[in-house]
């Protein structure tokens, strides 16, 4: 398997019980490509996204990221991937910059790349306020810090442009536009991301169309 | 990996500060199950006399303990951070550890007002047991009960009925904790009760934080991927 | 010499039900004619020889269902979770026997309807009400990897309840009952050894025959659901 693939699903399935959510899914994303998951709801796309980012194991074919097989070569593949998702997923009653500590501790980075993470996104002012506190466009600006923290080489977002505000528009555009980051990115409005070179995967009743 | 736990236990201590949800809902369990036990007792002179009390201690510390665990992962699983966490490289483990170290904390907290209320309403009237045989029963018991707690905490997660489901997962290993807790205090009320005897019993609690801290750690993995 | 048959599993379950059903009989018949009155106890003491079998017969079972468990973890088999957890439902029911001869015993032996100071009824108590919560987890969580993963764990933490137990039980032994009381005593004659294994092996027959049907039942089950899985996707 040539690393210089970010994604590579061959059949992969994901079943809950007896809900069949991904039912064998094609998918090759190249590193440094814009992948942009479309689809009704319930399509699959989350899923896709989790089981990616080795949240949810697979129920049947494979998926490996950046080589690593999933889910039994899980740990190297998390080192290269940051996963935004529906939800912030911050604790409301810590602040911005303790949120990204706890991540920092748990992604093996040093405690020094906060700082910096804060900035980028501009929420360094507000280091020190609960999440509970924060606006929800902030809310998902911190999201994407903590998504990017440990700069992963593969960025898995869901619904990233939603909820976000003026300024997390810019900070999305310049994180997709950094130098060979691979995204795999599900959203409901493609155009948005118009001028940057991008492919469009349709999925439906959890498989790829076309 | 030290880091990791650190920072989460870290981690659950500011939410509880912060939230003060935990502690304080177990303080007043455990003072109200005093009171009942207390009128359940006799109320004027303490029928069935310390013995009685000091087993009651322990079914009310194990029960305010399953109270306290039911809202050992809410935080995890009210705000969706799980995805958050198990995205990370961590150590499954680590997580199991550091969820059974900030247990362990606020478990030995809620005693910590727990044991002075007992002596205050059930030691006044005669021999009691030996307090630092009891202090000492209860921190290792506290260690068997927040390792295995972390664990079942997690299993019940996965229910709807999760607060109910709980307690009855844990009690059967419940019964052995309780069964010798009770033996080590109460017999320290009789002088007769060799040393020997007792640093055994201490021994067996110390087993059993052994034993179910050792199955947290190796099965936890197994309990949160999904 | 076994009998050609459409599955292995039809093969072993209807061996171990014929097996079962010639043993069961002659057990019964030893423990009630063969068997020599006991000097102490009297006639009512024959009990041991379906308690003990039967208890046995109930950690057999426990073992096996967490052997499977582990196998289950390891390689994620589904047709393991079934083969952990049919072995522990029955464990529920010998279980229930053992408490109900346990119960038979104790009358006859100490006079009262169970007695706390026997390590071994207290230890099976422990245990059965472990079995209980077991099912309660089973019954909570959807069908499933999570149902199967959830139940080996909890199978697993159930294996290390079973030493914690028993020391338990030891070393608290005298706040249960000072008299400490010698059960299962070693000294038993040829007779009495005898009709004690054939009733053993009658007990464990039983076990894998009932087994062998459950797992069938239940593979059905499966094949059933697959199959209408398959009917529903092509539809």
């Amino acid at each position: 398997m040539s690393s210089s693939e970010a994604v590579r699903c061959r059949g992969l399935v994901r079943r809950f019980g007896e809900r069949e959510a991904l039912g064998g899914v094609d998918l090759d994303v190249g590193e440094g490509e814009l992948v942009l998951l479309t689809g009704p709801n319930g399509a699959g796309k989350t899923t896709l996204l989790r089981v990616l980012a080795t949240v949810l194991r697979p129920t049947g074919g494979r998926a490996a990221v950046f080589g690593s097989e999933l889910p039994r070569s899980a740990n190297p593949a998390r080192r290269l991937l940051g996963y935004a998702g529906h939800e912030p997923l911050l604790y409301p009653l810590l602040t911005a910059a303790e949120n990204l500590r706890l991540y920092a501790a748990l992604q093996g980075v040093d405690e020094a790349a906060v700082g910096p993470a804060l900035e980028r996104v501009g929420l360094a002012r507000r280091a020190t306020d609960r999440v509970s506190n924060l606006s929800r466009g902030m809310r998902q600006r911190l999201s994407l810090a903590r998504a990017t923290l440990h700069g992963p080489r593969l960025l898995l977002l869901d619904e990233p442009v939603s909820g976000l505000d003026e300024e997390g528009r810019g900070v999305l555009r310049s994180l997709l536009g950094e130098n060979g980051v691979t995204a795999l990115v599900a959203t409901h409005e493609p155009q948005w991301f118009a001028p940057m070179p991008a492919r469009v995967v349709t999925l439906r009743d959890g498989r790829v169309q076309g | 990996m030290t880091r990791a736990v650190l920072a989460l236990v870290r981690k659950d201590l500011l939410l509880e500060l912060r939230g003060r949800e935990v502690v304080p809902a177990m303080v007043t369990f455990v003072l109200a199950s005093f009171v009942l036990f207390r009128f359940a007792l006799g109320g004027d002179r303490l029928g069935g006399g310390v013995r009685a009390a000091t087993g009651l201690l322990w079914v009310a510390v194990v029960f305010t303990a399953m109270l306290g665990l039911t809202r050992a992962f809410a935080q995890e699983r009210e705000h969706g951070i799980w995805d958050g966490l198990l995205a990370t490289p961590v150590d499954r483990a680590a997580v199991w550890l550091a969820k059974a170290c900030s247990t362990f904390v606020f478990l030995v907290a809620m005693q910590a007002v727990a044991l002075p209320l007992f002596w205050l309403f059930f030691l006044q009237e005669g021999d009691g047991p030996s307090i630092p045989v009891l202090i000492g029963a209860l921190v290792l018991a506290d260690a068997g009960i927040a390792s295995l707690g972390a664990m079942l905490a997690g299993l019940a997660s996965a229910s709807h009925a999760r607060e109910v489901l709980l307690p009855v997962l844990f009690l059967p290993f419940a019964v052995p904790l309780v069964l010798v807790g009770v033996q080590v205090s109460v017999a320290t009320i009789s002088p007769q009760t060799s040393a020997l005897d007792t640093l055994q019993r201490l021994g067996f609690l110390g087993l059993y934080a052994t034993i179910f801290a050792l199955l947290g750690w190796a099965l936890f993995e197994y309990v949160v991927e999904d | 010499m076994a009998i050609s048959s459409q599955s292995a599993g039809l093969d072993r379950g209807t061996l171990a039900a014929a097996a079962a059903a010639v043993l069961m009989p002659t057990a019964l018949a030893m423990i009630f004619f063969y068997v020599p009155t006991d000097v102490d106890q009297g006639y009512s003491q024959r009990i041991f020889y379906f308690h003990v079998p039967i208890a046995i017969t109930t950690y057999v079972l426990f073992a096996w269902g967490a052997v499977n468990a582990v196998r289950y973890l390891l390689s994620r088999d589904a047709s393991l979770d079934l083969k952990s957890y049919v072995p522990m439902h029955l464990g529920v029911i010998f279980g229930s026997l053992t408490l109900i001869t346990g119960s038979i015993w104790a009358k006859a032996s100490w006079g009262v309807w169970w007695y706390w100071g026997s390590t071994q009824l207290n230890t099976f108590l422990i245990i059965f009400l472990f079995y209980c919560a077991y099912f309660m987890l089973r019954f909570s969580v959807d069908d499933g990897e999570k149902r199967a993963t959830y139940s080996a764990v909890y199978a697993l933490l159930g294996v290390g309840l079973i030493p914690v137990s028993v020391l338990a039980v030891r070393v608290s032994q005298e706040l249960i009952h000072p008299i400490t009381f010698n059960e299962n005593g070693a000294n038993m004659d040829g007779s009495m050894f005898l009709t004690f294994l054939v009733s053993l092996a009658a007990m464990l027959l039983l076990a894998v025959s009932m087994y062998c049907v459950e797992m069938r039942g239940k593979r059905l089950d499966e094949r059933l659901r697959h199959i209408r899985r398959l009917a529903e996707a092509t539809r």
